[in-house]
């Protein structure tokens, strides 16, 4: 079959309702809505302050139909093991226990509670979606921001001067059972990778591409299409990571140019021609690095 | 659930869902379904909904996607055949990874077709159709007029009808097996055939009064001399006129060198006659390759068979050599200024050459049958004066095909007698919904076209289209309209399979596909501009606004959420999406 009959990968549930305070076009409200169509209804949340604190609804109102206990910035993972500990003891091993974090609440503020987590292999489902800044809070610039890229608090006259922090090294490094890479904009891909997750035990980690239209400065129709592009030009390979060593790509990276990424987005406007060799450099050099992991 | 306390306080819970949270009002710009015309159905000059087949067979509906192609085209086993697909040059799958073979689907569905018992239609009006002449126009016409409820008669001056598909298309390209089932189905449904008789000679015009409208297909058979010395030698013979002496089963001496004259797909088929009949071939062509009328694989074929293609030669000239050897004088060509075809015009350079053959067969094509027509009908420039519906002047006669001087191709001539047979419905049409019975007539032929420059359509002629539409517009489906990321490569059929063997028999040539290939074919379609139900754009919206639905149609999108974002329309793979400011 030529098509990729989508209908047939996904299951038919929704527990995502409308009506979310998400912005028109958020990759991390449909990441949600996506891994929780996996996940069923057995799943409890806990969402360290992040874009999705607002996108679940004002009180008392609630877009997702699970549990989901929102918690202060730095305690994703460590309220996620007290609730798994609960659930434990009451012999309830079939529900997930999920974490929903940012980028902020997870490469920033929630660190030291993940690597806790993760240290201990608690048996939970920790994922971050990545929008690459603060940017509930106004577009501020975090460790998981890209070299180059505008933010509040890396204007166009100092920008992001870092490369984004290396996650999935750094849950590799603690031996996690199961961690890997996904995007909304490949579901079947993303759907594959919660129903692995789901079925381990121990630590899994998922970390997930979730363009911004107002934070990236891009039409809000093209999300998927700079999720794909971001992809396709090896900036956010589709891995898999099994015990923190056996690396694997999911999919093919044909290596397009990061030009048109870079250049369909406003946060990167202020880049020239030279800058933008640049970042192709520096994706490149991660790209070798990358396939060091793969082949081992 | 009980409420959550914490050292005798209530904990703060959120019980209701976000759905009083109107955010449709966020936005400025909507979604909308509608369907687009994929670019395979404008090309068809048959008028063919072949996209909406095509996604028939993907959900594996054969006998509906039969039951859809007979709709338009009564003969398709046979344009599945002979036609030069241009609907396949138009497809937008080229900008992936190669042309979907439609040809090749049709003519394995036309194979269907032909396996089935056919009953006859039934007669619900009375006026009487008067058809003359047997070729596609004709049958188009007289099909399309049977299935509308009409009483038909064909008259053909050959003994047998089929028009240029028997007399002039060899077998090895269309087994006269194939031709004859599909012929006796046209007689199962109910139209009478009346060969033998050629009218204004066999008999005249004049008996047809009893017919309520006459159609006039009778194609362009008329040998046009050269005009060169020598050319009444016994050796230079009209290229159709051997064609028909082998196709009626005769087998006459070609000797051992023979030359054709001419490009197109008559040359191409006298040259591989005669190599049937054993001679050595050169076909002699005035310009270049790429100006040659005939079909692609056709010239594929013929020099696969051994045939040797001249190219910028003309003849000037026949001289007379001992014992029937024919001598002829050409004269090099070059390339000058486009002429009125479009195509580069060949110039003498004056450079002259001989040849001494056995046999010349001229191919340079036939003027049309206008020997006999009844007097009120009109000629314009070497053709019958008819409109897109084929009227002419005086209301009672239609015309189509070579005669009306359309492109002279099989498919053409079936979209013309289509025309012809909507034209002829119109004003009875009108009469009988004037007469109380509230008949609609479309009185937009646009209406009825599949995209701007397409053929109509005789499914919208009648109303009852089993695929359901939704707010069709009248745009053809361009790449960009497309999101290819969602197709993964699947390398095309060849649809053209040549059976291997040396060109010493008249077995059909091309084999095409195996049922399940050509199936797997149609599973490459984009179906460009129509929804199929993929749910891709339900899958990727993030307000969830985008349903199913169970009325008349397979989706709704609620205005009251969707935030405008237009994901959707974007990542829709096949352009059935827009966006729109309407409404808001
Ligand atoms: C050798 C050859 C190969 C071809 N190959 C192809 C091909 O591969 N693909 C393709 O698409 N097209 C091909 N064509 C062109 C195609 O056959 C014609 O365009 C098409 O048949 C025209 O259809 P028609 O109905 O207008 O006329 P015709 O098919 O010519 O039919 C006209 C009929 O009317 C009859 N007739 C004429 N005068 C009278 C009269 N006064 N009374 C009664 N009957 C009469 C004739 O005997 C004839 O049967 C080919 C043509 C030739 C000559
Ligand atoms: S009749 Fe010709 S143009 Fe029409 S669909 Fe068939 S092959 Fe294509
Ligand atoms: S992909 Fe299908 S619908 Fe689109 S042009 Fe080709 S055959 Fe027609
Ligand atoms: S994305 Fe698929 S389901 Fe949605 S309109 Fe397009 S074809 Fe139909």
């Amino acid at each position: 079959m030529s098509q990729i009959m989508i209908k047939d990968a996904l299951q038919q549930r929704e527990l995502m309702t409308s009506g979310h305070l998400a912005c028109p076009g958020c990759g991390g409200a449909l990441a949600m809505r996506m891994v929780l169509k996996e996940l069923g209804e057995r799943t409890i949340v806990t969402m360290p302050a992040c874009c999705w604190s607002v996108i679940a609804g004002p009180y008392p109102t609630a877009s997702v139909q699970v549990p989901v206990y929102h918690t202060a910035f730095e305690t994703g993972a460590a309220v996620a093991s007290g609730i798994r500990a609960a659930l434990d003891m009451r012999g309830d091993t079939d529900t997930t226990v999920m974490v929903w974090a940012g980028d902020g609440g997870t490469f920033d503020i929630g660190l030291q509670a993940l690597s806790g987590a993760a240290e201990r292999n608690e048996n939970i489902l920790y994922v971050c979606y990545d929008n690459e800044a603060y940017m509930n809070t106004g577009i501020q610039r975090s460790s998981a921001t890209p070299w180059g890229a505008w933010t509040t608090t890396t204007p166009v006259a100092q920008p992001q001067a870092n490369p984004k922090k290396d996650i999935m090294a750094i849950m590799a490094a603690h031996r996690i059972p199961y961690a890997a890479t996904a995007t909304p904009a490949y579901p079947t891909d993303l759907v594959a990778k919660v129903r692995r997750a789901k079925s381990v035990r121990g630590t899994r980690f998922l970390h997930i591409l979730a363009p911004c239209p107002p934070g990236w400065k891009y039409a809000d129709e093209r999300s998927m299409e700079l999720a794909r592009l971001a992809v396709r030009a090896r900036i956010f390979p589709m891995l898999e990571v099994e015990d923190g060593q056996h690396w694997r790509f999911t999919m093919d990276h044909p290596g397009d140019p990061v030009e048109p990424y870079v250049r369909a987005q406003g946060r990167f406007r202020h880049l020239d021609d030279a800058q933008i060799a640049l970042v192709q450099e520096r994706v490149d050099a991660r790209w070798t690095e990358l396939l060091g992991r793969v082949m081992n | 659930m009980s409420e959550l306390r914490l050292e005798g306080k209530d904990l703060p819970v959120s019980r209701t869902t976000t759905l009083g949270n109107r955010t449709g009002s966020w936005k400025y710009i909507r979604p909308v379904y509608h369907d687009r015309v994929a670019p395979c159905n404008q090309k068809c000059p048959v008028g063919i909904d072949i996209e909406a087949y095509l996604n028939l067979l993907r959900e594996d509906r054969l006998e509906e996607a039969v039951d859809l192609l007979l709709r338009e085209n009564p003969i398709p086993a046979i344009t599945g055949r002979v036609c030069d697909h241009p609907c396949e040059t138009a497809c937008n799958r080229r900008e992936l990874d190669g042309a979907v073979a439609i040809h090749a689907v049709e003519r394995m569905l036309g194979d269907q077709a032909l396996t089935r018992r056919v009953a006859a239609s039934p007669v619900t009006q009375r006026e009487q159709i008067g058809v003359v002449g047997s070729g596609p126009a004709g049958l188009a016409c007289a099909y399309h007029r049977n299935r509308l409820g009409y009483a038909v008669t064909v008259f053909e001056a050959a003994d047998e009808p089929g028009g240029m598909l028997r007399l002039g298309i060899p077998e090895f390209r269309l087994p006269r097996a194939v031709l004859d089932r599909q012929l006796e189905q046209l007689r199962e449904l109910g139209i009478k055939f009346v060969c033998g008789t050629r009218i204004g000679k066999d008999l005249d015009w004049s008996l047809l009064a009893s017919f309520d409208v006459v159609f006039i297909g009778t194609g362009a058979h008329l040998a046009r001399p050269l005009g060169l010395a020598g050319e009444d030698h016994p050796a230079v013979r009209q290229g159709l006129e051997f064609l028909q002496e082998v196709n009626a089963g005769g087998r006459p001496d070609v000797g051992r060198k023979v030359i054709v004259i001419g490009g197109g797909n008559t040359a191409m088929d006298c040259a591989r006659t005669a190599r049937r009949l054993g001679a050595e071939v050169t076909v002699a062509y005035r310009r270049t390759r790429e100006e040659m009328p005939a079909i692609r694989e056709e010239i594929a074929d013929a020099e696969r068979e051994g045939i040797t293609l001249e190219f910028l030669v003309a003849p000037v000239g026949f001289g007379d050599d001992s014992e029937g050897v024919v001598d002829i004088v050409f004269e090099r060509m070059v390339l000058g200024e486009p002429d009125a075809s479009g195509r580069r015009a060949p110039v003498p350079t004056g450079a002259r050459f001989e040849h001494a053959v056995d046999l010349v067969l001229l191919a340079t094509g036939e003027s049309a049958s206008l020997e006999a027509l009844p007097p009120s009908v009109q000629v314009y420039r070497g053709s019958i004066a008819a409109d897109r519906l084929g009227a002419t002047a005086e209301g009672r006669y239609f015309s189509g095909g070579d005669v009306a001087g359309h492109d002279r191709t099989g498919a053409h001539a079936l979209g013309a007698g289509k025309r012809a047979a909507i034209g002829i419905d119109r004003p009875l049409r009108a009469q009988r919904a004037s007469a109380a019975s509230p008949e609609a007539v479309p009185a937009e032929l646009a209406a009825l076209s599949l995209g701007p420059q397409g053929n109509l359509s005789m499914t919208r002629w009648r109303h009852d289209d089993p695929v359901r539409r939704v707010a069709p517009v009248d745009e053809v489906v361009s790449p960009e309209l497309l999101n290819l990321t969602h197709f993964e490569p699947a390398e095309r059929h060849a649809d053209h399979k040549p059976n291997g063997a040396a060109a010493t028999t008249f077995a059909e040539v091309n084999l095409g596909l195996t049922r399940n290939e050509a199936l797997a074919e149609a599973k490459r379609c984009f179906n460009c501009g129509v929804c199929n139900g993929c749910e891709l754009c339900l899958i990727y919206c993030a307000d969830v606004a985008i349903r199913r639905a169970t009325g008349a149609y397979r989706f709704e999108i609620d205005l009251e959420y969707c935030k405008g974002c237009g994901v959707c329309a974007e990542e829709c793979p096949r352009g059935a999406i827009s966006m729109t400011r309407e409404g808001l």
